[in-house]
């Protein structure tokens, strides 16, 4: 279940990255009239003001903007396999693929070659010029931009029939395995950015007439599968599928990104500067070395992208997901219109900076208006995106397994935890700051998290705020992740060890920490309630500890909290400090907050907390009421020297443990009297008795040690 | 493997409207400048610093040879103004940021709800308007006593030069602020910059011999940067396009290693 819930995340960031290349894709194309040195009727207008620029970001995009979707193709489609089974999957593929292909090719190719013409006639100033015949070889065909739904068909082909040949031979699945450690090696070392684009390299330095430009040349012409295209996206489309595969490539790629990035950056740098000097390649070794530079720029980008989207889009946003069920409908049908605009703009006297941006931000609304009207909820939207949105819900309902993020503890159902650890371990290096730990807190209640030093309180803490992940577990704050931004609008907190900046006032640091909140109280009313309003105009480098902890405890609830972490809060304020900041933590209880304390002092639960959880050594070792608490510390040592063994004391009403040290009997016990009395009367001989309250560290530690 | 769950959403009844959001971006820019202003250890040396040296070796020393050769009064103007617009950038954004870390007060921004990138643009936004502040009174000096010999034009293409491009030296701030602890950065961000300044020749012209190294410091592009902008073709020695793309070079250098060092440490 666990690790659904995960793959889901994962499949936010990816449909974010197919999203991504989709619409590049229309960002591209909206750039080619403005190539300088394009000679005219290569494309369908030749704008007045070319750009250089344009012409080298297209160049970049372009690199990458094709592999990166047959690569993200790859990983869903052994996804889309596995979950249907091959008789389904080539049922879905036929009306998601093919069924655009063809239909999406009968209504486009008249607009497209309309406007073609429009444009060129007026390139040429107002008269067509005679225009390129097709190639008469076998197979050609104008397939436009909608090649690469062809090619994807291809591809799908290919590779399942491979599999089937593969699963016949590699019963014991030695190959496969092999092939997972390669993959995951080659992503962890970063080598595999050298070695995935051999392939293609190869297929680039065989064609006869390359120009550097044009990257991948796109098999538009043709049924007869182009082998740069089919080895380059083939690859991609093949290395997506073992990702998918692979349990740890994904992880592996969300920690490298920017290792990639800089091979990205670099590679594309070189390319970039090569291309000026020497626009077509001629054989050599200049177009081999560029030829294998181009591979590792495809990689370094392909992975960088997406380790990136995996490291900071794996959540749910309406609107990302939006755009990316709109990129599809949206690549498929940009052609025409952005080259309508093109040429519309071709001759306007301005220059590109101005007609670039009016072509994208004009083309971007009508497609996603032609989505949002034509699409979302027709059968159209149910074709491409295999989902049909109904019209009255203004937004997009989020996916099913997550819940609605609302610091509201009404909505996190009856009685429902407001935060949660649950099974949480928690390693740094060789310590174990937390084995496998259960604490909750629930609506409305103080939760003291009583500890020693080094127990693993602040590292629960830790957790519910999202500073660090478990290793094992999983942590809910009201019902979801604590990461999301809207959850965490309804904590506040005060940390351990925090320093505010010495030379802002408490008052200025109130009012940042409250721009932070939806609904914050007035910064007044929050240094009232905290009682530092006295000293709130001095800066805060010049405040005692004492008063730093006070402005701490102020700017935690400044933003009206549904939960409040507060992490040893009382530690050096003098008595009266302390006694307010209880009355404020009361009136906070009184209000619905829930709150979660952690402190070392026994004497501060008692006061403040309806429950109490012990932990020591990474586990609570024991939760309940504070009168359970205190009969655990109500406990006392007795020591002695005496002949009775410890095991017949052991067994003695009110004695919770017995031991022989050295020369003396350990006892303790939680009715001390009545076992001195019983001690004294079975042995008269006994010297050197003495009866001590346990500390609440020695009931700490001896619970410790009980409960390992 | 992490099995915690990221289940969200998207927005809630409770979401801010976005101009509370950028009310907060606001917020955090306007403390992040007050802050910094406060500091006399950052205000003094970045603010003061730049425009005495320049009315003391510009105006008072060097006047006679401007009177001969305007161009030697944009040449030394423009070297100043690098110093000027910089400096706040890399000691403002560099040791303050090192310093936060020790605090503990980047833990306790990624706990609360700030907006992720707020406090990532006020220093940003803190690094070119303070560069701003310490530009503006050098400009003051240089138009009263008549040292800078520039058209309205081209005053403003050098301004609006040497301010972008305190970008890459806002990024060499972060690069510093991440990676060192706060009570060294300072020392390593002179470290990093006070060479660059002298062996750039941005100050005073360096012999022949010492040619080779100019393009290795930030400082020599945003100089060349200024030199192109102001039209003073006598002091341009390489394209605008190399000191423009090395400038975007090194911001994203220093921005992935910055990015890099919050990645694995926060």
């Amino acid at each position: 279940m666990k690790d659904i819930a995960a793959s889901e995340d994962r499949l936010h960031a990816l449909d974010a990255v197919r999203g991504f290349a989709l619409l590049l894709g229309v960002a591209f194309h909206a750039a080619l009239s403005f190539m300088p040195g394009w000679p005219p009727g290569i494309w369908a207008m030749n704008d007045n003001s070319p750009s250089q620029f344009l012409s080298d970001a297209a160049f970049v995009a372009h690199i990458f903007r094709m592999s990166l979707f047959f690569f993200i193709a790859g990983y869903f489609g052994r996804l889309l396999l596995l979950r249907l089974g091959t008789g389904a999957f080539w049922f879905n593929r036929g009306k998601r693929i093919a069924l655009p292909l063809v239909a999406g090719w009968v209504v486009l190719y008249p607009l497209i070659s309309f406007i073609w013409v429009t444009g060129i006639t007026k390139v040429f100033g107002g008269t067509l010029p005679p225009m390129p015949e097709m190639p008469k070889t076998p197979g050609a065909f104008p397939l436009t931009h909608l090649w690469f739904l062809y090619q994807l068909l291809l591809i799908y082909a290919a590779v399942l029939a491979i599999r089937a040949i593969v699963t016949r031979l590699d019963h014991a699945q030695k190959l496969r395995r092999f092939v997972d450690k390669v993959l995951a090696g080659s992503i962890r070392t970063t080598a595999g950015v050298f070695v995935f684009g051999i392939p293609l390299a190869a297929a680039l330095i065989a064609l006869p007439t390359w120009f550097y430009w044009q990257g991948i040349p796109a098999p538009d012409q043709s049924l007869i599968p182009q082998i740069p295209a089919t080895v380059g996206f083939g690859t991609a489309f093949t290395i997506g599928w073992l990702v998918h595969r692979s349990k740890d490539a994904l992880i592996l790629l969300s920690s490298r990104w920017i290792q990639h990035l800089v091979f990205a950056v670099v590679a594309t740098g070189w390319l970039i500067h090569v291309m000026h000097g020497e626009p077509m390649a001629t054989p050599g070794t200049t177009k081999t070395l560029y030829a294998l530079v181009f591979g590792v720029a495809v990689w370094s980008w392909v992975f960088a992208l997406t380790g990136a989207a995996l490291r900071f889009l794996s959540n749910y946003s309406a609107a990302r997901r939006y755009i990316a069920d709109a990129s599809y409908w949206i690549y498929l049908v940009h052609l025409p219109v952005v080259a309508a605009f093109q040429v519309w703009v071709g001759h306007w006297p301005l220059h590109w900076s101005v007609k670039y941006p009016f072509i994208l931000v004009a083309s971007f609304a009508m497609l996603f208006l032609s989505y949002h009207s034509l699409v979302r909820s027709t059968f159209i939207g149910q074709l491409l995106n295999g989902r049909k949105y109904s019209r009255d819900k203004g937004r997009t309902p989020p996916p099913p397994g997550s819940t609605p993020a609302s610091p509201a503890p009404a909505d996190t159902g009856n009685g429902a935890a407001v935060a949660r650890l649950r099974g949480i371990t928690k390693r740094f290096g060789a310590t174990t700051a937390l084995a496998g730990i259960d604490i909750e807190v629930r609506p409305g209640e103080l939760l003291a998290v009583l500890g020693p030093n080094g127990a693993g309180k602040s590292t629960a803490i830790s957790l519910w705020l999202g500073l660090i992940e478990p290793d094992a577990g999983v942590v809910t704050l009201f019902g979801g992740s604590p990461h999301d931004i809207a959850r965490r609008r309804g904590l506040g907190v005060m940390m351990q060890d925090v320093e505010m900046p010495k030379e802002l006032r408490a008052r200025e640091l109130v009012a940042l920490a409250s721009s932070y909140y939806t609904h914050p109280l007035e910064v007044d009313e929050t240094l009232r309630r905290a009682g530092i309003a006295q000293f709130a105009d001095r800066p805060y480098g010049k405040l005692s500890g004492g008063q730093k902890r006070q402005t701490q405890f102020a700017i935690a609830i400044c933003g009206r909290p549904k939960v409040l972490f507060l992490d040893e809060p009382t530690v050096g304020l003098d008595i009266q400090a302390r006694e307010a900041l209880w009355n404020s933590i009361r009136a906070l209880l009184a209000d619905g907050c829930s709150i979660v304390l952690t402190t070392h002092y026994l004497e501060e639960a008692e006061a403040l907390a309806d429950r109490v959880a012990v932990v020591a050594k990474g586990r609570v070792i024991a939760a309940g009421s504070v009168d359970d608490m205190r009969a655990l510390v109500a406990r006392r040592r007795i020591s002695c020297e005496s002949s009775l063994t410890a095991d017949e004391v052991r067994a003695w009403p009110g004695v919770v443990e017995a031991s022989h040290d050295a020369a003396k009997l350990q006892i303790t016990a939680t009715d001390a009297e009545g076992v001195v009395r019983r001690l004294l009367a079975n042995d008269t001989t006994l010297t050197r008795l003495e009866v001590r309250q346990a500390g609440l560290n020695e009931a700490f530690a001896e619970l410790t040690r009980e409960a390992a | 493997m992490n099995s915690m769950t990221l289940t969200s959403t998207g927005s809630t009844p409770t979401a801010p409207t976005s101009r509370r959001v950028f009310g907060a971006y606001l917020a955090e820019t306007r403390y992040e400048l007050m802050r910094q202003l406060r500091n006399p250890g950052i205000a003094i040396p970045v603010l003061v610093l730049p425009v005495a040296l320049y009315a003391l070796f510009a105006v008072a020393i060097a006047g006679e040879a401007i009177a001969k050769d305007p161009g030697v009064g944009i040449y030394m103007f423009a070297g100043f103004a690098v110093m000027a617009v910089t400096m706040p950038a890399l000691f403002g954004i560099g040791a303050t940021l090192a310093m936060e870390r020790d605090m503990g007060l980047l833990r306790l921004k990624r706990a609360q709800p700030a907006p992720a990138g707020a406090w990532l643009v006020a220093k940003i936004a803190c690094g070119i308007g303070l560069g701003l502040i310490a530009y503006l009174p050098m400009v003051i000096v240089a138009l009263a006593s008549g040292k800078l010999a520039l058209d309205a034009g081209q005053m403003v293409a050098m301004s609006a030069a040497l301010l972008s491009g305190t970008i890459p030296f806002c990024a060499m701030g972060l690069m510093v602020g991440t990676v060192v602890s706060g009570s060294a950065a300072p020392g390593y961000a002179n470290l990093i910059y006070l060479p660059g300044c002298y062996l750039s020749g941005m100050f005073f012209p360096l012999p022949k011999s010492m040619h080779w190294q100019v393009q290795i410091w930030p400082q020599f592009h945003l100089d060349q940067l200024a030199m192109h902008a102001a039209g003073a073709t006598k002091f341009q020695f390489e394209p605008v396009m190399i000191a423009v793309v090395s400038l975007i070079g090194y911001t994203a250098l220093f921005s992935a290693v910055a990015i890099w060092r919050l990645a694995r440490k926060g």
